[in-house]
């Protein structure tokens, strides 16, 4: 019995060291056809990196965003700085609560917002999150918080892909050029100083979704409400919004009364598919993603909000 | 609890070190910890059905102590229909009631009788399957003499909840199980290494074969309108190798898990692929399922010491049987008859027992013959599992009359079709291994064993990386928990 264990835990360190040489190798050279579990998606889209990179040029600003691409193709900076509200945009490629979570706990002493406010999409409490913490690990700098979003999501492509990213973080700061940045265009989609993607502007075609339901993951609910509590600890006011989808997509689940009333419960929100007077085919670009026109409608209908409530007081 | 789950990683050691290190002193402590874990790995999926389970052990355990007393041969008759009633009972309840209403009034209706019946939505409990027939079997034994009854109900109880082969086989029989749990155990490293390499090659088959043939074979068979056939015929390749690696791999866990506990179960899996017949291919695939047939009820119809029609009645018999046994649905019930038609020839013209050792044995290569032989029966497997993957009958055809279409003459056409092209490159990389192990209990099971500790390592680690690269991110079921 002694000799049996012995035995597996020296095969249990060489598979580990076995493991760590062959995925660095697999993750570098391999077509990505064969690595279908290391999804390292460093500068690939959303504009992550070159956002979290200038992150530490923003201090004390008025609103921080949060949230899926709802909002960091949904919160133009540019048009708020023009109201006098200086604002950074945190969005991430379907950032859900649970790695929102972990963003505020690493950028809100540095950024110290007035106020927040943060997208909630039914999409973002209906999934699972893996693709935003791959993108969050790919393109940010990884810690213990990482390590413990990893093990809270218990995904075999998470494991990969952080082990792979802090290697290939290492990897960089050794022997690529440090000021070498994302490119700022790629394909129809422009960054913004501050976090905000600004897409080619683009009409949708109305589509008709057939009639489904949300299905809500709980996990998401629970992040909310640590997100919350770590909010109010530093007193810092949090609004929680809901961006317009064209009124097909919306429409077609039947279940958006009870998102609102669980969302409600939470704190202030506003559900601007109720508010926001916008054209499923002039101001958006998808079924869920506005157009620069549909940017700016919303935006001002927001600004007049904060103004109105006097979430922030008019200077 | 499934074996790829993270839960089963957790519950395993936990198991073992309780098992050899808190219980080791003494046999009934240890066979207690047995049925408690079973429970607990029954009772993580639901928990309501371990009370059917018990009832089982019940009715069986006691059936077998009045059989050990009863003389009266009309008395033990009614006994061992007790049993036999009960078990299949509730198997026919749980599994078969749905289907019989529904074709009871299809039946009826077609006659111009409209009737009213309900359907129920019933859970099917997992494994009922199997631990039905493993508890028929003691009862089946202890009536016909062949097998001492027990008077240790904790030994018994352990015996049907068995956890590693409870919800999916092997299917033991009470003479080479329950006997082992009247024995004290001791640890035997050589067994445990191999039970560890065995539960290696089955989370292989599992996690990177089966899993990874599931995602195309459930794209091609659930949209099989929109392919051509060459398409169909990739789709029935990826099921054909997605149940093999999901069952046999299965087996495997559940075979080397056993052996962590110095249990030895039955074989289950013996390279069916590699078959030069169809005969030979029943002989090496869901072992301990065919041969239970074969003597619970091939055998006392008369097996084929009847003639030539009370054989080949009997060959149908257990092949439709046991095409039922998979599942309430007459896809089932037609692929059975087909395996029986497909064995028939052999029979009559007495060739069913023509192949019985390792094909090509000490050799690298089958001679052309073998080849043909191997091929002609794979594609005879392949076809017949068609109607086992269909959703009815009609669809079955549908699928195969697209096969034999001019369709099948242009190229494979599915939106993941180069994802699948590297599944099909990991299933030659798993036949390769399976070839140059055949002679063994399992592929892996000699492989590089002669080698340096080094490279051996390596080569485990490999498989392990294997499976850390290409296993589906979430935990999938096992096929056979559903029958």
């Amino acid at each position: 019995m002694k000799k049996f264990i012995i035995l597996m835990l020296k095969f249990s360190v060489f598979i580990l060291v076995f493991y760590s040489i062959l995925i660095i190798f697999w993750g570098r050279f391999a077509p990505a056809i064969l690595r279908p579990n290391i999804n390292y998606t460093y500068r690939t889209y959303g504009f992550t990196n070159t956002r979290l990179n200038e992150i530490s040029n923003f201090k004390n600003i008025d609103i921080l965003f949060l949230g899926s691409s709802h909002a960091y193709r949904g919160f133009d900076t540019r048009i708020f700085n023009n109201a006098g509200l200086k604002s950074f945009n945190l969005g991430s490629s379907s950032q859900t609560p649970v790695q929102t979570e972990i963003l505020i706990k690493r950028y809100l002493d540095s950024l110290k917002p007035k106020m927040i406010i943060f997208e909630v999409s039914p999409l973002s409490f209906s999934t699972d999150g893996v693709e935003s913490t791959l993108d969050i690990i790919s393109n940010d700098k990884n810690d213990l918080n990482s390590i413990k979003l990893a093990l809270n999501q218990n995904n075999l492509k998470i494991y990969n892909t952080l082990f792979y990213s802090c290697f290939h973080s290492i990897y960089r700061d050794l022997f690529v050029e440090k000021k070498y940045a994302e490119d700022i265009k790629k394909g129809n989609d422009m960054y913004i100083s501050g976090g905000y993607v600004e897409k080619e502007f683009k009409l949708f075609k109305y589509v008709n979704y057939p009639e489904t339901k949300w299905e809500f993951n709980e996990t998401q609910f629970s992040a909310l409400q640590r997100i919350i509590e770590l909010v109010n600890k530093r007193n810092i006011k949090l609004i929680l919004i809901q961006a317009p989808s064209t009124s097909s997509f919306y429409n077609a689940h039947t279940n958006n009364i009870e998102f609102d009333d669980r969302i409600g419960n939470y704190g202030i929100y506003f559900n601007f598919n109720e508010i926001s007077k916008l054209d499923d085919s002039l101001h958006f670009y998808d079924a869920h993603h506005l157009n620069q026109k549909g940017v700016e409608i919303l935006d001002n209908d927001v600004i007049n909000l904060i103004f109105k409530q006097k979430f922030i007081l008019r200077e | 609890m499934l074996f790829n789950s993270i839960d089963f990683a957790i519950f395993l050691p936990i198991v073992f070190i309780l098992y050899w290190f808190v219980t080791n002193k003494n046999l009934k402590l240890q066979n207690l910890l047995i049925v408690v874990s079973s429970y607990v790995f029954y009772g993580w999926w639901d928990w309501r059905f371990l009370a059917l389970i018990l009832f089982s052990t019940l009715v069986d355990y006691l059936i077998g102590v009045k059989l050990s007393k009863e003389e009266n041969e009309t008395k033990r008759k009614v006994l061992l229909w007790i049993s036999i009633i009960v078990n299949l009972g509730f198997l026919g309840f749980f599994k078969y009631y749905n289907f019989f209403i529904e074709n009871f009034t299809t039946a009826f209706s077609f006659f111009g009788n409209e009737i009213q019946a309900n359907s129920l939505n019933i859970i099917l409990p997992v494994g009922i399957s199997f631990y039905t027939f493993q508890t028929l079997s003691y009862s089946i034994d202890v009536y016909n003499k062949k097998l001492e009854p027990t008077k240790d109900f904790i030994a018994f109880t352990a015996f049907v909840s068995f956890f590693p082969q409870l919800v999916a086989g092997p299917i033991e029989r009470a003479t080479n199980l329950l006997p082992q749990f009247y024995k004290k155990r001791t640890f035997d490293y050589n067994k445990a290494v191999n039970g560890m390499r065995q539960i290696l090659w089955g989370l292989f088959k599992k996690m990177v074969i089966a899993d990874n043939c599931a995602e195309y074979a459930n794209i091609i068979f659930n949209n099989s309108d929109n392919y051509n056939g060459s398409t169909l015929v990739l789709g029935a390749l990826f099921f054909t190798f997605q149940i093999y690696g999901d069952f046999s791999g299965y087996s495997d866990i559940a075979i080397g898990t056993s052996r962590l506990f110095g249990f030895d179960l039955k074989r289950n899996f013996a390279f069916p692929y590699f078959s030069r017949d169809i005969a030979e291919f029943w002989r090496r695939w869901h072992i301990s399922l065919s041969t239970w047939f074969r003597d619970y009820l091939y055998i006392p119809l008369g097996g084929s010491r009847g003639g030539t029609w009370i054989s080949s009645r009997n060959i149908f018999i257990i092949f439709i049987v046991s095409g039922f046994w998979h599942g309430a649905n007459w896809t089932f019930i037609v692929w059975g008859a087909l395996n029986a038609l497909y064995f028939l020839p052999l029979l009559l013209l007495n060739k069913n027992r023509q192949h019985i050792g390792i094909v090509a044995q000490g050799k690298h290569f089958p001679t052309l013959r073998e080849f043909f032989q191997i091929i002609i029966t794979f594609g005879l497997t392949v076809f017949a599992w068609i109607f086992f993957r269909a959703e009815n009958i009609g669809h079955a055809f549908n699928y195969i009359s697209e096969i034999f279409s001019t369709s099948t003459f242009s190229l494979p056409d599915f939106k993941e079709i180069y994802r699948a092209y590297v599944t099909l490159g990991l299933v030659a990389f798993f036949m390769m291994l399976e070839w140059f192990g055949r002679g063994h209990e399992f592929a892996i099971e000699k492989l590089m064993i002669t080698r340096s500790r080094m490279l051996r390592w390596s080569f485990y680690s490999f498989i392990i990386f294997m499976i850390i690269m290409f296993a589906q991110t979430e935990e999938t079921p096992f096929i056979y928990f559903q029958f």
